[in-house]
């Protein structure tokens, strides 16, 4: 579930970052054409492909349930952490990202 | 055309939400309790001692208990202890009634002395999940009063999403100390985000209650035979009856053995023996509900008691009796472990949180017109009284209920009752007590004395138990030090609660014109 967690969480960072919005707030400039299409694709992906950590150790029934789970209290989380702490909002996606490769590793 | 649709929607929201938001509100918070039942339970009865687990010590403990205590009984029903229930329940019908329930004796065991434990009388969290759903009426009315709440709620949830204009540009938007607009952003945020749980949470309400709620497709199919539809869904044991003569009861622990091994390692939640003195005794293993997702009501393994043959496997469950039972098994959650279980917890309290912004919506929209004059219209000041007794005032209530618990002496008449009386009593108190003082101290006041309430409850455990924190976590008991140590976490948000109702300013009119707070209609 921790694998999932730290990619939803990294996924809906990237999508977060892909609007003008919340790119000013978080890096203050305004994020080029490309830039934002590339935050929107790895975002979509790394939240498709999150369901496969937690199908694959749980089983569809249960898997899903915790990638369910695990996709709304991420985003939940980043929505919270966002006004008052910005940057441990955007340390904790890169962290999580770095930390994702040791998670598949332990899990698989 | 389109505008007024949505306008229509947000009249819908607001008043539907308005008018059940309350009972809503109730609804939400000790179903969310319910989630840790067990847990509850264990920490209102701690005379049952947690043990590591052993099925097979816990069976053959069970079997000779029943043995001895009640050989001649029609029927026995043996309750494992699992990781979140420490107790051996034995249950005992000494003759069975056709078409009557009851007549059950009940006994708590300590899986591994055998010796009855005299635990309080307590509902525990049982309480929690039976209000959640039968609101303390009487059957039938609560059961319909919450699913006409869950109705309610379903197109509350519809019309909110379509009164939501910009639920993808305001998807990560949450902009506190901002008054109104915060309150907004927050009810939208939880709304949006955990949306698929609410979704879930509340249809599958209305497929456990179909019977009640449809009854048109079961009418049709099986007439005024319901008896039939329930026999289809919730399959009986045939099992062979009493032919009089004695017999010798095999040991069950082979039995539970080969059941394990029909679902393929799964766990045995329950056993019921019939006839247990009779050549033609039966034993039935239920599988454990946490096994699966998918809810099976009837996925048993026969065995004859005296030959120990296996008599009969409940067949796979057909399409719709697998779908129904994934509703029912989302709702429940009885398969969650540990992690998932605060994840659901989580859940519930974000659904909570959405039912308690909007109420406090609704009245803080209103409220603006008449800061000026600083009279509050009757039915203004009616919703903020209702408002501070469904919300703060539950929480002192709830609180009550756990003191009640360890306050009550262990041997007094209808303890149970009492804690359930404490509950009532501490609520109508806050009623009255938030008719009575102003709207915002009546807040500040109530939830002050909630954070109080829990914050004290470890102290209070430790003063009246010998199983205080520092104990239940040297012996690795989480359930019990879980349930000390997220009463004062909640008692702690509570006292930041409180201490930020205390210090917000007032709501001025002048906020009303400020460029980033446009107040649009859009839920009303």
């Amino acid at each position: 579930m921790l694998l999932a967690l730290l990619m939803c969480y990294a996924g809906f960072t990237a999508l977060c970052l892909s609007t003008d919005r919340h790119h000013g707030e978080l890096l203050h400039s305004k994020p080029s054409p490309r830039r934002r299409i590339a935050l929107r694709v790895i975002g979509w992906l790394l939240l498709t492909v999150s369901i496969w950590p937690a199908v694959a150790v749980a089983g569809w029934g249960l898997g899903l349930v915790e990638w369910c789970a695990v996709l709304m209290l991420s985003a939940l989380l980043l929505v919270l952490l966002l006004p008052y702490r910005p940057r441990l909002a955007l340390l904790l996606a890169g962290v999580g990202l770095l930390a994702s490769p040791v998670a598949a590793f332990a899990t698989f | 055309m389109k505008e007024g649709f949505r306008q229509a929607m947000a009249w819908l929201h607001t008043w539907a939400g308005l008018i059940f938001g309350w009972l809503l509100f109730a609804i939400f918070l000790t179903g969310t309790l319910a989630y840790f039942k067990d847990e509850i339970t264990h920490w209102m009865q701690p005379e049952v001692q947690a043990h590591p687990l052993d099925d097979a010590r816990s069976l053959s403990v069970a079997q000779d208990y029943l043995q001895k205590v009640a050989p001649t009984a029609a029927r026995w029903f043996i309750t494992l202890p699992d990781s979140r229930d420490p107790g051996l329940s034995v249950m005992w019908q000494d003759k069975v009634d056709p078409g009557k329930r009851g007549n059950f004796i009940q006994k708590t065991l300590d899986p591994v002395s055998g010796q009855a434990v005299e635990a309080r009388e307590s509902m525990g969290g049982d309480f929690f999940y039976r209000f959640h759903f039968q609101l303390q009426m009487p059957y039938p009315w609560g059961r319909w009063l919450s699913t006409i709440a869950a109705m309610v709620m379903f197109v509350a949830l519809i019309t909110g999403i379509i009164t939501h204009k910009k639920i993808f540009k305001d998807f990560f938007t949450f902009r506190p100390r901002k008054g109104q607009r915060s309150w907004l952003d927050g009810h939208n945020a939880v709304g949006v985000l955990v949306l698929p749980f609410h979704l879930m949470i509340t249809y599958s309400s209305l497929v456990i209650f179909m019977s009640m709620v449809m009854p048109a497709p079961i009418v049709a199919s099986y007439g005024n035979d319901t008896r039939a539809f329930f026999n289809d869904v919730f399959p009986a044991t045939n099992n062979a009856p009493a032919l009089g003569q004695p017999g010798q009861l095999l040991s069950l622990l082979p039995m539970y053995e080969q059941a394990r091994a029909q679902w393929a390692g799964g766990h045995v939640g329950r056993l019921a023996v019939n006839n247990p003195s009779d050549v033609n005794a039966s034993v039935n293993l239920f599988r454990a509900s946490s096994d699966r997702v998918v809810h099976d009501f009837g996925s048993t393994v026969s065995f004859n008691g005296n030959t120990g043959e296996l008599l009969r496997v409940s067949a796979e469950q057909s399409l719709p009796a697998a779908i129904g039972g994934s509703f029912y098994g989302l709702h429940m959650g009885h398969f969650a472990g540990p992690v998932l279980r605060w994840l659901y917890f989580i859940c519930g309290l974000a659904g909570t949180a959405m039912i308690g912004t909007g109420l406090v919506i609704w009245l803080g929209k209103r409220q603006l017109k008449h800061a000026k004059s600083g009279v509050m219209p009757f039915e203004l000041r009616l919703v903020e009284v209702l408002n501070i007794a469904s919300m703060s005032g539950l929480l002192i209530a709830i609180a009550a209920f756990f003191w009640a618990n360890r306050l009550l002496p262990v041997g007094f008449a209808e303890r149970s009752d009492w804690e359930v009386q404490a509950f009532f009593i501490a609520w109508s108190l806050s009623l009255l007590h938030a008719i009575l003082r102003r709207g915002r101290q009546g807040w500040v006041e109530q939830l002050s004395f909630a954070a109080l309430l829990f914050a004290a409850i470890p102290l209070l455990n430790a003063l009246t138990t010998s199983q205080h924190l520092g104990a239940s976590l040297a012996t690795g008991d989480w359930v019990m030090a879980g349930f000390d140590l997220t009463c004062l976490a909640s008692g702690v948000f509570l006292a930041w609660a409180a201490w930020k109702m205390q210090h917000r300013k007032a709501p001025q009119p002048k906020t009303e014109r400020a460029p980033p707070l446009r107040l649009k209609p859009e839920a009303n």
